[in-house]
């Protein structure tokens, strides 16, 4: 389902109620209109008539009737022919006539209304009759004292033909009107909710995970609230990494220091002459004083990845300076130790935005965990390469590598494997597990081509512009 | 050798004082940044231990002051802080080299030698690596007691791995030094040294890290 659009909303409500106003109002004054022309018409024809009944009362009704001849009719021009004449003349209508005399006798009458019946009891008002295949309306005059009845008609169709021009006089520009309304409903939604569009931009243009405020020029009353809780929000955000880096900082010197102490009064110690039994348990306390070294620096780098590298922004980095520069960090693991490493197939540069100390961390304990596992004249070998969209990380060793069945769950936190001598590895494999996360990659326990072993490989997705 | 050690851990300034007067080195113990500074612009050590984290002045500032002002002394960062960061501000501030708390003696002891090696060998015409010592005047090498003949390639070569021994010198490193520009050499011409090498020392004398270097360790067998 699409999400609901605002403006898209504010214009359907916009024209609904428009809509909801307009037509009611619209239909009661066509109502309107069309009772009081109807009334001005009955009023004209009204009008006619006792004008008609003015003229004869001045001149009797009997010159109405000539010698020698029966009835009067008056011609009526053709309603077609008078348009032609008369262009333009909207409201004059086709009408007809007749005058009776009291003995209702007819003494005139128009062409049109030659054979109009007689009602049986004629009576003062308006009628509508239905006539040669007309409607129409008709005034009866009963004037006693003048001695005359005058029945004067309007067809309907002519009636009708003003009520429609006066509607098309009216609806037309309404209705032509009505789309041209709709366009600037949208124009004006559109324009109104260019704050908010403003906002959307500001907000799709930050770089991920920016803590930076958000700063939008003339911000509308409604929506400050908006921006100044996102940004107090952000701020308290900040803060609290800003806390949880100086409190991780803090945590690592308050740790490392003493433990730099202990490390080095035992070195003192071993180095004078001593016992042969006090010689084993410093040997001892040194390798457990190791292994709380390590198991310290790994709980401190999964809190930094927790915290402090989630905070940060992604940078551009070269994944092969930054193995290089553990590389030779683990010099004298690698350099040492009856194990071969070798770093093998990489492109000159391999570029991402990623985290520089995460991708770091990441490496060194892939490195870590292989050299541990692989017994001495053994092999570990590191590669990266790009793939399309795609950096792969391989680590190679021909130790004695994993079961398939059990890779699953070495990813879990304090895991350690029943082979591992318990120096901490299995947190290594979380750390390496949570920078990856951070990079969006995958990890997969695969079956080392070096015969035996065990392969990791991470891969890790990269934006495009980022590549070279 | 003089060395100033500036920490303002007492445990832990006690324990490095201890083992490197062990060492026979002199030392000068200071626990503020602002001594330290003072001290290093006298110029009277040979090199200098500085903590990061110190009161009164930070060891970076300390540092990158008394480089500003000129100071050559080598320095060696120490810090509590996290090696990525201690690489970046460290070196970028003008140190020599870093070390991450906790680190051990050997480590201590060799990261100074390393540093101090270069000026000691130019002073001593020698550069001492465990059983291995090559001498500079006469371009000869000792090797558990035995003399080495040594080409003028061999030499080179063997003098940068043991100027840097514990680290790993790159392929690319090496090669330019040894043909420079020169590309009419080919690529295995670095191996064929090595080779070379390792059959009058031992093999283990040289460790291979394939794709990235050599590296002499710090105690050659």
């Amino acid at each position: 389902m699409r999400p609901l659009s605002l403006s898209g909303r504010l214009r359907w409500m916009i024209v609904v109620v428009l809509v909801a106003v307009l037509l009611p109002l619209g239909l009661y004054s066509y109502w309107r209109t069309l009772k009081e022309t109807h009334e001005l018409l009955d009023g004209r024809l009204a009008q006619s008539a006792r004008t008609l009944d003015v003229l004869i009362q001045r001149a009797g009704i009997d010159p109405l009737r000539k010698p020698g001849q029966g009835l009067l009719v008056v011609p009526i021009i053709g309603r077609q022919a008078e348009e032609q004449l008369m262009h333009g003349r909207t409201y004059e209508t086709e009408v007809g006539y007749q005058v009776f005399d009291l003995q209702q006798r007819l003494r005139l009458t128009t062409a049109n209304f030659a054979r109009l019946p007689l009602p049986l009891t004629p009576t003062s008002g308006f009628e509508n009759y239905d006539f040669e295949g007309y409607g129409w309306r008709v005034f009866t005059l009963i004037d006693d004292a003048g001695g005359v009845m005058i029945r004067m008609g309007e067809r309907d169709d002519s009636r009708r033909d003003i009520t429609h021009a006066m509607w098309l006089d009216l609806g037309l520009p309404t209705l032509l009107g009505l789309p041209i309304l709709a366009l600037l409903v949208g124009w004006a939604v559109k324009r109104g909710l260019l704050p908010l569009q403003r906002l959307t931009e500001a907000l799709a243009s930050r770089a991920p995970g920016s803590r930076q405020p958000i700063q939008l020029e003339r911000a509308p009353q409604e929506l400050q609230p908006v921006v100044g809780a996102l940004n107090a929000q952000l701020e308290r955000l900040e803060d609290a990494l800003e806390r949880e880096r100086r409190f991780s900082a803090d945590v690592a010197h308050e740790l490392r220091t003493p433990l730099s102490s202990t490390m080095i009064h035992l070195d003192n110690a071993v180095a004078t002459q001593i016992l042969p039994d006090t010689r084993v348990a410093l040997s001892s306390a040194q390798a457990g004083l190791a292994r709380l070294a390590r198991r310290i620096e790994q709980l401190l780098a999964l809190a930094r990845l927790e915290a402090g590298v989630a905070a940060g922004q992604r940078q551009a980095v070269d994944l092969v300076t930054i193995a290089m520069n553990v590389i030779d960090d683990l010099a004298p693991l690698l350099g040492e130790g009856g194990v071969e490493f070798a770093f093998i197939e990489h492109d000159d540069h391999l570029r991402l935005l990623g985290y520089e100390a995460a991708l770091a961390a990441l490496l060194r304990n892939l490195i870590e965990n292989a050299m541990h596992h692989v017994p001495s004249g053994g092999q570990v070998q590191l590669s990266m390469h790009r793939t399309g969209t795609t950096i792969v990380i391989d680590v190679v060793d021909n130790g004695p590598g994993i079961p398939a069945e059990r890779r699953a769950s070495v990813f879990a936190r304090f895991h350690r494997e029943a082979s591992s001598s318990g120096d901490g590895y299995g947190l290594g494999l979380s750390i390496v597990q949570r920078a990856a996360e951070l990079h969006g990659a995958s990890i997969a326990l695969l079956d080392s081509p070096l015969g035996k072993g065990l392969l990791v490989r991470v891969s890790i997705p990269v934006m495009e512009k980022a590549s070279t | 050798m003089h060395i100033i050690l500036v920490e303002d851990d007492l445990p832990l300034g006690t324990a490095i004082q201890h083992a490197l007067e062990k060492l026979s080195y002199a030392v000068t113990w200071l626990r503020d940044g602002r001594e330290a500074l003072a001290a290093l612009r006298d110029q009277t050590a040979d090199l200098v231990l500085l903590d990061l984290g110190l009161p009164n002045k930070d060891g970076l500032e300390v540092l990158a002051e008394a480089r500003r002002a000129h100071v050559n002394t080598p320095v060696i960062v120490m810090t509590a802080r996290d090696a990525l960061e201690a690489r970046v501000r460290g070196l970028d501030a003008g140190a020599d080299d870093y070390l991450v708390k906790p680190f051990h003696v050997e480590e201590l002891s060799a990261r100074i030698r390393s540093l101090t090696r270069r000026a000691q060998g130019l002073a001593a015409n020698r550069i001492d690596v465990g059983v291995l010592s090559l001498d500079i005047g006469t371009s000869e090498a000792e090797f558990r007691g035995k003399r080495i003949e040594l080409t003028r390639r061999e030499f080179s070569l063997l003098r940068i791995l043991m100027e840097r021994a514990g680290r790993i010198v790159r392929r690319e490193h090496l090669e330019n030094s040894l043909y420079g520009l020169d590309n009419s050499v080919g690529s295995s011409a670095l191996e064929v040294q090595i080779h070379a090498l390792r059959r009058k020392l031992s093999f283990d004398a040289i460790r291979t890290i394939r794709g990235v270097g050599y590296m002499i360790p710090r105690d050659p067998t």
